[in-house]
């Protein structure tokens, strides 16, 4: 396996892009793969990555945060670079219009006929899929859903971010800059690769049934037959105005057996509760408690190292709202040694993805 | 009548599944994500053909005939 990372705060891009070229001389990559602040114009930076690794197929997005080996970063770039010793195929293809199920159909084609395999006879144990999708289009769970469909390879992924400003988000691709896209990358690593989701919250004995909903909001306007705002504030003892206040620390998750697939309510809206995630009418959602991100990252990293018998790289698609209470509770930098030790890349994102599109948890591809 | 519903969605998961467990989990999940959890059909379930046909077209989206 060889993989090297880089990450520069350079404010200038030519500088930042000599800065993570020189820091990979090391290697020849066969594909590079970055995140970058938001700070960082869009089509300039894709340009100048493209054009510095133009041996390599170059990816990346925007980001709401960084991480690299040991450490939590902001206003950075970060970059992983590998060659053909970790990496031995590699595809990609752009859905140019999230909302498009024709566009999402015509990226797979072009996988495929990159690949020559149809994605459907693709072995998941030999190939996995990396998804960058525009963190504010809305559109994750309907590409997600029609990808898991579509194929038995596993696509994990982030939202791209733009530093919290909710304004716009790119994904990059072949030195070009996307919004309302997704880039769609498929791997054949060379050697083991395993999937870790982590999340930090302990189910509560309460179960919150959605009884009416606007999925394309991704809305819920009744809990249990009554106003979603009073039904979760009622499971949780407070008043309806308190309840926002309890939103990052008690989501509501779909239980799929002995894992859960977190769904975080963003705001109240009139008798309706809206979400960073869509749920379906008649799903049983538990009412979660969150724990130690830290401790349970920690468990989570170490299980999967020991599982795997060693980690020579990692990608970490980490929620920004595990970020931003990180941060609240001066852990950032607890969080950012946990991968120490191991060649890590990651971007603070607007959702991740996995089997389907999830909210305050983290998504991460490891290769033994 | 009752368990259709049932007997569609464990259809599914098995010709998705081809017997591997790995993958029997991940389409379970993706039913679930979908709305139909494994767990909350029965054979004493009613067949309700809004949800039959919906099971019908994710069925035919997963490329699995019934």
């Amino acid at each position: 396996m060889s993989v090297t990372t880089a990450s520069t705060t350079a404010s200038s891009i030519e500088q930042a892009v000599d800065d993570i070229r020189e820091q990979c001389n090391g290697i020849s990559p066969k594909m590079v793969l970055f995140f970058a602040s938001s700070r960082y114009d869009p089509v300039l930076i894709s340009r100048a990555m493209h054009d510095a690794f133009s041996e390599a197929q170059v990816l990346g997005c925007s980001t709401a945060g960084e991480i690299i080996s040991g450490r939590v970063m902001k206003d950075s770039i970060v970059a992983m670079a590998f060659d053909e010793r970790t990496i031995e195929g590699i595809a990609c293809s752009l859905v140019s219009d999230v909302t498009s199920p024709d566009s999402l159909a015509d990226a797979v084609r072009e996988l495929e006929d990159e690949i020559g395999t149809p994605l459907d006879e693709l072995d998941f144990q030999q190939y996995v899929g990396i998804i960058l999708i525009d963190g504010l289009s809305g559109s994750e769970e309907r590409v997600m859903d029609r990808l898991g469909d579509l194929t038995d390879v596993t696509f994990i992924g982030g939202s791209a971010g733009d530093d919290l400003k909710f304004q716009s988000t790119h994904v990059y691709l072949d030195g070009k800059a996307y919004t309302n896209a997704a880039v769609l990358a498929l791997l054949k690593p060379v050697g083991e690769f395993d999937i870790i989701k982590t999340q930090s919250f302990k189910p509560l004995e309460i179960t919150l049934v959605p009884t009416k909903v606007n999925e394309d909001r991704r809305e819920v306007m009744e809990f249990n037959d009554m106003p979603a705002p009073l039904a979760y504030a009622r499971a949780l003892g407070v008043s309806v105005e308190e309840a926002p206040k309890r939103f990052m620390h008690n989501p509501v998750g779909l239980v799929t057996g002995d894992d859960f697939f977190v769904r975080s309510p963003r705001q109240i809206e009139g008798d309706s509760i809206l979400f960073y995630c869509m749920v379906k009418e008649g799903m049983e959602l538990a009412l979660l408690e969150s724990t130690d991100i830290v401790a349970d990252t920690r468990r989570a990293v170490d299980e999967k190292v020991r599982q795997l018998g060693g980690a020579s790289a990692l990608i970490n698609f980490h929620c920004i709202l595990r970020a931003l209470e990180l941060e609240e509770k001066g852990q950032d930098g607890a969080y950012g040694s946990l991968f120490t030790d191991i060649p890590t890349i990651g971007f603070s994102t607007y959702g991740e993805e996995y089997i389907g599109h999830i909210n305050q948890t983290s998504t991460m591809l490891i290769f033994k | 009548m009752t368990g259709k519903i049932k007997r569609m969605i464990d259809i599914i998961i098995e010709k998705r599944s081809n017997g591997n467990e790995v993958l029997k989990n991940t389409t379970r999940t993706k039913l679930i994500i979908k709305g139909y959890n494994p767990d909350r059909w029965t054979l004493q379930s009613e067949d309700d053909p809004a949800k039959i046909a919906e099971l019908k077209q994710i069925a035919r989206d997963m490329g699995i005939e019934l």
